[in-house]
């Protein structure tokens, strides 16, 4: 068991936002984080890396107890990929996917020749090559997105953790996105990432935590979890979930929110 | 054949290396400019027949230009290349870490405590070197000042040391002025005027020694440390999830950048302009990755800061205090920088 959640209870001060959460989670498998604005899905996220202290539960990576281990040993686990990265200074791709070693060795020593191949190898994987020396300055959201990805595949963790990769991405770019994801699935990582995109579900996930109010509302296959009632409930809109084929020949599901017509 | 990109690679290293060595022999350059610059010249051949005089070697050389070598230039070429390098060093550590390009090594009060250090020292009549230890301590507790209420606070980490630090900066020149304002006019207060403009008229071997050592110490400390500064320039919760202390690595880097700081203000006073102006241009240089940055701003620093001094002491006849030139050439040069890199 790669990632084991139990009972996690947590937030900010002011009361739980994540009241009781628990799933489980292989190497191998997508699982998407899904609910409407508010649900605690980044709040699960931060208990997930330690930014934020359980108030209750575990989180079991790996079979060790996440609050027993240092910032170092969880980072060689657990990476996470924030929705946006800003940078300040024009670093390069390469120095990006570079700062990803920093778990590796200590604090007062530097990145030798390994890492550097690690960090060129993280992008080669990710057919992101070309970028090693343009600068992150110049990136486009969904290049930026891809440095990020091979800065945690660099860092060599198991667990992925991505807070709405797609949000700010066009559509082109959310389908390299969740190409990449399962590429990271088929090498044996744990991909959890949030969407707000119903589609996400079916056409990636393995898995789908369906959360509410701080509670998983359901967790299981997204065609067993996801289903017209499951989303209304969740969302409070009506929505088909529907079959269709697509030119291809290969079976597709969809999500449509549907309106009752007025008469 | 390897690929395109990382043959690129390589060659920004052969690149980096290139700049350093043009660096060093500038800083060779700039020295032995800065030992023939003056009322008394000394020639190439003659300063290093002053500096083996020293060391055993009896060859024929002139008593003056011995005392001249070892007694006026040496001290004042040292300690305008250990204040530029420490400056602009402590400079490129606080932009990269403050996650702002505008920000300089004074940021935290470090100056404005080792002004007011300075001055209360002068009121009272102290010695030189108590001066220098006053201005020294002044720039710490300042610091300390600033880092102990920004600990106080949960609000982000960089942002609230930023506005602490100037609260403590506008309270301790709010001290200078008001011993400015107690001190006698013909003496304390042209001597308090005349510390606070920065100049290097006064360093001698013994008050270069004793700023030596903070200094060593901390551009040490950055060199150890400097590929870690890059992490610090990422938003803290992503920094953290690469597995680094944040809090304890910033806290180190404070320190080493104080030290730093406050040894370069107590020995040469008030030098604007450096620790602000050379981190941008080695940037441009050699990019924005402190295991380059920080080796290529201290020597242009170090050059740079000896080419000033040179101009404040031999463009007139009258000595030009440092501060006012470095400020004088510094200005104008950023806004050209920022007109052109569009503030980048």
């Amino acid at each position: 068991m790669l990632l084991d959640v139990r009972g996690l209870r947590g937030g900010y001060g002011g009361g739980d936002v994540v009241k009781d959460v628990s799933f489980r989670a292989e190497g191998g498998e997508i699982i998407f984080l899904a609910g409407p604005n508010g649900c605690g899905k980044t709040t699960l996220l931060r208990l997930l890396l330690g930014q934020l202290p359980a108030a209750g539960g575990a989180v079991l990576a790996e079979g060790q107890d996440l609050r027993t281990l240092s910032p170092r040993a969880r980072a060689n686990l657990i990476a996470y990929i924030p929705q946006q990265h800003t940078p300040i200074f024009s670093y390069t791709a390469l120095e990006v996917v570079l700062m990803g070693r920093a778990s590796h060795f200590s604090a007062f020593d530097a990145p030798r020749a390994a890492d550097r191949e690690a960090a060129f190898a993280a992008l080669e994987r990710l057919g992101a090559g070309y970028l090693a020396n343009r600068s992150c300055l110049s990136l486009s959201g969904g290049q930026r997105q891809m440095v990020l990805i091979a800065r945690a595949v660099c860092q060599s963790a198991k667990i992925f953790l991505m807070d709405e990769p797609a949000a700010n991405l066009d559509y082109a770019n959310q389908q390299l996105l969740l190409d990449t994801a399962a590429e990271l699935a088929r090498w044996g990582c744990c991909v959890l990432m949030s969407t707000h995109s119903p589609e996400h579900l079916f056409a990636a996930g393995h898995k789908v935590l369906l959360m509410r109010e701080g509670r998983a509302a359901a967790f299981g296959p997204p065609e067993e979890v996801v289903t017209p009632q499951s989303l209304e409930a969740v969302y409070g809109v009506e929505m088909d979930v529907a079959s269709i084929r697509d030119r291809y020949g290969a079976a597709r599901t969809v999500c449509l929110p549907v309106r009752r017509p007025k008469d | 054949m390897q690929p395109n990109y990382r043959q690129e690679e390589r060659a920004a290293g052969r690149r980096y290396a290139a700049v350093l060595l043009i660096l060093l022999s500038a800083l060779l350059g700039a020295a032995l400019l800065s030992f023939w610059l003056g009322y008394y010249p000394l020639a190439p051949g003659e300063v290093v027949r002053a500096l083996l005089s020293r060391l055993g070697w009896r060859g024929e050389v002139a008593p003056q230009a011995v005392t001249i070598f070892w007694k006026v230039r040496l001290p004042r070429i040292l300690s305008a290349v250990l204040i530029g390098a420490s400056l602009s060093a402590a400079g490129a550590a606080y932009q990269s870490m403050f996650r702002n390009p505008l920000v300089s090594p004074d940021i935290l009060g470090v100056s404005a405590g080792a002004g007011l250090g300075a001055s209360l020292a002068i009121l009272n009549g102290l010695p030189g070197w108590a001066i220098q230890a006053a201005a020294f301590a002044g720039g710490l507790a300042a610091v300390a000042v600033s880092y102990l209420v920004s600990r106080r606070t949960s609000h982000s980490q960089t942002l609230t040391l930023v506005l602490t630090g100037s609260v403590v900066t506008a309270l301790c020149n709010a001290g200078v002025t008001m011993v400015k304002y107690v001190s006698d006019p013909n003496d304390v207060l042209q001597q308090i005027t005349f510390w606070l403009m920065g100049s290097l008229q006064r360093v001698d071997m013994a008050s270069l020694g004793r700023s030596f050592w903070p200094m060593a110490a901390g551009l040490a400390v950055l060199f150890a440390l400097r590929w870690r500064i890059n992490l610090l320039t990422l938003e803290d919760e992503e920094a953290r999830s690469l597995g680094v202390d944040t809090v304890r690595c910033r806290r180190v880097l404070i320190l080493a950048s104080t030290l730093l700081s406050a040894a370069a203000v107590c020995l040469g006073g008030l030098i604007g302009w450096v620790g602000l102006m050379i981190p941008h241009m080695a940037r441009a240089l050699v990019g924005a990755d402190c295991r380059r940055l920080i080796p290529a701003s201290t020597l242009l620093g170090a050059v740079y800061l000896l080419l000033m001094d040179d101009a404040a002491r031999s463009m007139t006849s009258l000595e030009l205090p440092l501060g006012v030139v470095t400020s004088v050439v510094g200005a104008p040069f950023f806004i050209l920088l920022i007109l052109r890199k569009g503030g980048r």
